[in-house]
């Protein structure tokens, strides 16, 4: 047994100096409604640009927060404008190339669905369920952080549900939780994501009902540019890459309203 | 300040330590007076969830204790509601996460005590309560207060099973470790810097108390032995 002797030593050696060879990816830092969609497009991107780029998926307050505090992201995709008209004002990132530096660049607008499991024991997804009182835990993302669960919260007082729903709504800590809350069956149906209910995993498992879009304010999704990025060129270009047209059909497809 | 948080945070950390107890203590007693190879395999299974990411434990319990299992649905049946997003499910999740911080001082407590203490005590008649009741817990003392501290103050600072399993319910599953986290989220920092403070205080507080009964106890004894 002398390989494994001289293998772990020149293993341990190569981790240690393997990320000082790597380039830097292009860092993304993207809402949590985006984890579905953006993977392939990041590929195409690739094969398209030759710029690699690793997204991180979080809830839009929690990746302003990091923003805010130095994470090393190049540009920002949130799920909606308030939160990087906040690290504008900042002046933590801007919109610069764009007609106006200091407005994030529209990239999408994102849609609120109501989804079950089919295996529920309740009626199917509709503004009815909502009223039923067999429905005892109702998942949202939370309203605080995540747009998607702001405009949950603003749909339910459109309805006039909110107060009598407040005590069995279960708060995930961002879109993608509360769509797991529901497909483990814990929770009996969420508001969630369209892009989170067209995910093959999501279909398979439940149906969704969209949330009439005069119930609750737009979800308008925002980029922005972190300020003290290296890689700015790169950023506009994955931008850009995004406003095309070939791209804004494929988010149509994936649960987003395109933009453009 | 979130009052409510604060008295849930105490009552599932008390709760957690009183059912961690009285598992802990026969199982670490099984590991060290047991004899047989699945021994070994018991006190790893033991040792597991210390592996474990804690959000990760927290969505194998959401999964395991949900509707979707057998298992699940009959603690539903039992009791009336399903576990997850309940004091009751956060409890089975801090009782697991906190199991290594009590079985393993306990373990190491009792396997220090003299054998030849334990063997005069089975030659005597003990049966195993008796040996752990006057034999083992006494001779480790410090070991069964490290374990009561440490399940204790980890479950105070529980924070990623608490995430995954509990839904932020205030009064239920709305823990201090959750409310300090909504706040920092939140952009709250002054709010986030007294939380902090005070479970910090709580933590060197009942640090402190445990600690200084256990030295007046000790110093006590050695006074009568003396």
């Amino acid at each position: 047994m002398r390989a494994p002797k001289r293998l772990f030593p020149t293993l341990f050696g190569f981790l240690l100096v393997a990320p000082l060879c790597a380039q830097t990816p292009l860092r993304v830092a993207a809402a949590a409604d985006l984890e579905p969609v953006l993977p392939p497009i990041l590929a195409q991107f690739q094969r398209a640009s030759g710029i690699h780029a690793e997204a991180t998926y979080q809830a839009s307050a929690m990746l302003t927060a990091q923003i805010e505090n130095g994470a090393p992201f190049d540009l920002f995709l949130s799920a909606d404008l308030s939160f990087p008209k906040r690290l504008i004002s900042d002046g933590l990132a801007d919109a610069a190339g764009s007609a106006d530096s200091t407005t994030p660049i529209l990239y999408a607008r994102g849609t609120l669905v109501l989804w079950e499991r089919r295996d529920s024991r309740l009626p199917p997804p509709s503004l009815d369920l909502l009223r039923d009182p067999r429905l005892k835990r109702l998942a949202i993302a939370n309203p605080d952080r995540a747009p998607y669960g702001r405009a949950a919260v603003a749909a339910l007082q459109s309805l006039k549900l909110y107060d009598a729903l407040k005590p069995r709504l279960v708060t995930a800590e961002n879109i993608s939780q509360a769509a797991q809350f529901v497909d483990s069956a814990n929770a009996d149906a969420g508001l969630i994501s369209l892009t989170s209910a067209l995910t093959p995993r999501l279909v398979a498992d439940g149906s969704y009902f969209i949330i009439p879009r005069s119930l609750y304010p737009p979800i308008e999704q925002g980029a922005v540019i972190v300020s003290n990025t290296r890689q700015r060129a790169a950023a506009h270009k994955l931008l850009d890459f995004l406003l095309s047209p070939p791209i804004q059909d494929q988010l149509a497809n994936s649960g987003l309203t395109p933009v453009r | 300040m979130d009052w409510q948080a604060f008295v849930l945070s105490l009552r599932l950390a008390t709760v957690t330590t009183a059912i961690l107890l009285a598992v802990a203590v026969p199982l670490a007693a099984l590991i060290v007076l047991g004899r047989g190879r699945w021994l070994a395999a018991l006190e790893a299974l033991a040792t597991l969830p210390m592996v474990l990411p804690p959000t990760v434990l927290g969505f194998f319990l959401l999964v395991l204790l949900g509707p979707r299992t057998a298992f699940g649905r009959g603690i539903a049946a039992l009791l009336g509601h399903p576990l997850a997003f309940s004091f009751d499910g956060l409890v089975v999740g801090s009782v697991i996460y906190s199991l290594p911080f009590a079985v393993q001082p306990l373990v190491a407590g009792f396997a220090s005590v003299d054998t030849a203490l334990v063997d005069a005590a089975r030659l005597l008649g003990a049966g195993p309560v008796r040996l752990v009741s006057s034999i083992l817990l006494p001779l480790a003392r410090r070991s069964l207060l490290a374990a009561i501290v440490l399940s204790f103050l980890h479950t105070i600072g529980e924070f990623g099973v608490v995430l995954m399993l509990g839904g932020d319910i205030p009064g239920a599953t709305r823990t201090l470790s959750i409310v300090l986290y909504n706040q920092v989220e939140n952009f709250d920092y002054a709010a986030a810097d007294r939380t902090a403070a005070i479970l910090l205080a709580l933590s060197v507080l009942s640090l402190a108390v445990i600690y200084s009964q256990a030295h007046s106890r000790v110093s006590g004894r050695g006074g009568r032995d003396a």
